[in-house]
Parts: structure tokens; C-alpha cells; sequence
């Protein structure tokens, strides 16, 4: 999946993934904080980036999200 | 079975940006198989291409859908609709379903997601290797079932070269000698008198040198 995300340049750092059980859920309370931190740190996705100025031009280029087919 | 490896994202993305509508197609058979050109796979490369064309603020409508073989007529049906409704069609099946899809479609434009590499087995979770050429007259009996055609790079009949060093192909330290894997099996299998046994020459017209070839079983016709 993280170099499926570098085909369309975006940073692989922004996706991870962890094995937790029910019962650790101070962990993941670290684990969410540190990855938010990381993603504060790494700034807006190139997707949002583009989506943002789409919308500014009043464009609304794919947006959409998935689609299904008819 | 077929196996494929899906086109890197800029060379597909060159042949379909610009379509209002595309649908990227997979095929649920041999190519899903070695993960590359399922449904599943057809809903991940919608995806992708979707950010493409979002950050390069091309407005597509991407869709995806598949169907179990794209080689066969009583599949198509099911997606009739979807294919109509698509400018074009990226079909990540191998070669002869693109062409199908190109046969049953000739109005619509479609383009290959996937390279097609060969015929092979799955020798564990995701290794796949190469093991037939479909040269249309098998001697797997004469060469203890190992296939010299698609296994040996000179495809010698009678082997091995002088390029075997310990089991190996001079290709390639990691490539295993056809005509070693014989030799093993024919001494396994007590039968190593055989190893003399001069292989004929092939008649090459079943293979691809006698042009396109075709199977016609005229009782199954309705």
C-alpha cells in the first residue's frame, strides 16, 4: 500500500499500521498522538492540496470519492 | 494459469487521462490470482487514478468493475450497462481479454492496464514461474515432465549446454539448468537410460510459427 501511495506522490510516512489488542488502549492513545504529530509534521496531503484549490477556481475536480458503476 | 504485472501508474495514466468516463475493468481469473488484475485490483488503480487526475485537476468520472473471465461471452452480460456507459475501458485482463473486450466492443476505446508475461504456477504465495510456451505438441513425456521449451533458454532438445555449472543456467546463478532437473528426475525415478534417448527435432508449424492457431470443437456449437 505505501508504494501504492508513492505512485501518486504521496508520502508513504502518512500510512502505517498497527496490531493491537481491546485491552491496550493506552497504546493506541500514544499511537494516535505520535502519528497525528507525524502528520502535522508532513503538512496537508497533495490530495487535499489539489482539492482545495479545485474548489477555490470553483472547480470540482473528483471529488466525488468512489463511485459506483451504474 | 496467465500471469500478468499491472503497467506502471505514468504509462497508464498517459493512455486514459482525459476521458470523462472511464471504467477500469478487471478480470476475476488467472490475473486476479497473481493480484494484479482482479476486481480488487480494479477498485485500487480507480482509486489511484482518481488522486491522479484530482492533483493534476482533471475532471474524470473513474469507475470499476469486473467480471469472472474476459475471455468468454457468457460473462459480459452481467456488465453490459457499466461497459456502455464508459468514453473508455482499462481493462487489466491479460491480452486475449483485452482483445475480447475489443472484439465484443468495437465502439469503445480500450486500453491495456496490464502486461501479460507468461504461463506459469504458483510455486508459493505470490512466486510465480514460467512453465509452459503453448508450443502445441507437448513432450513433457520425453524430457521426465519438465518443460525444456519454457525452462531451458536455448530451449535445447537434447541438453544440457556447456553453460550448466552446478545445476545452474550461464542466464543466471539463480535460474535452475532444465536439463540438470531432468537428469535429477530420471535418476530419481530410476529411468536414467532414458537421458540418451535423442529427442527429435520439433515441428515448430504448431507453434506460433504457423500463424494464429484455433481449436474448433464443431459438436459443442448451438
Amino acid at each position: 500500500m505505501k508504494k501504492l501511495l508513492e505512485t501518486v506522490n504521496i508520502d508513504a510516512e502518512r500510512l502505517e499500521m498497527f496490531n493491537l489488542s481491546a485491552a491496550e488502549g493506552p497504546k493506541w492513545a500514544e499511537i494516535c498522538t505520535d502519528l497525528t504529530q507525524k502528520i502535522r509534521t508532513l503538512g496537508p496531503s497533495p490530495i487535499y492540496v489539489a482539492l482545495r484549490e479545485s474548489r477555490k477556481k470553483g472547480g470540482g475536480a473528483n471529488d466525488r470519492g468512489q463511485t459506483k458503476t451504474p | 494459469m496467465i500471469v500478468g504485472k499491472q503497467k506502471p501508474l505514468d504509462d497508464i495514466w498517459n493512455s486514459v487521462k482525459g476521458f470523462g468516463k472511464l471504467l477500469v475493468f478487471g478480470c476475476n481469473t488467472c490475473v486476479a490470482i497473481c493480484h494484479e488484475g482482479g476486481t480488487k485490483e480494479a477498485e485500487i488503480l480507480a482509486s489511484l487514478l482518481r488522486m491522479r487526475a484530482t492533483q493534476e485537476n482533471i475532471s474524470m468520472d473513474i469507475r470499476s468493475s469486473g467480471i469472472e473471465r474476459q475471455c468468454e461471452h457468457e460473462f459480459f452480460d452481467a456488465a453490459a450497462k457499466e461497459i456502455e456507459w464508459a468514453d473508455a475501458v482499462l481493462s487489466i485482463a491479460c491480452g486475449v481479454g483485452v482483445q475480447f473486450m475489443v472484439k465484443r466492443n468495437p465502439s469503445i476505446q480500450v486500453y491495456p492496464g496490464l502486461d501479460t508475461c507468461f504461463m506459469g504456477d504458483v510455486e508459493k504465495p505470490g512466486l510465480f514461474m514460467e512453465s509452459c510456451q503453448a508450443c502445441g505438441k507437448c513432450i513433457l513425456d520425453l524430457t521426465a515432465g519438465i518443460c525444456v521449451m519454457s525452462r531451458c533458454a536455448k530451449r535445447l532438445l537434447n541438453g544440457p549446454c556447456g553453460g550448466s555449472t552446478k545445476g545452474k543456467c550461464e542466464i543466471n546463478k539463480e535460474i535452475d539448468c532444465a536439463w540438470q532437473l531432468i537428469v535429477d528426475r530420471l535418476e530419481a525415478l530410476g529411468k536414467l537410460d532414458d537421458f540418451v534417448k535423442i529427442v527429435p527435432l520439433k515441428d515448430w508449424s504448431t507453434s506460433r510459427d504457423g500463424g494464429p492457431r484455433k481449436l474448433y470443437h464443431e459438436d459443442l456449437e448451438t
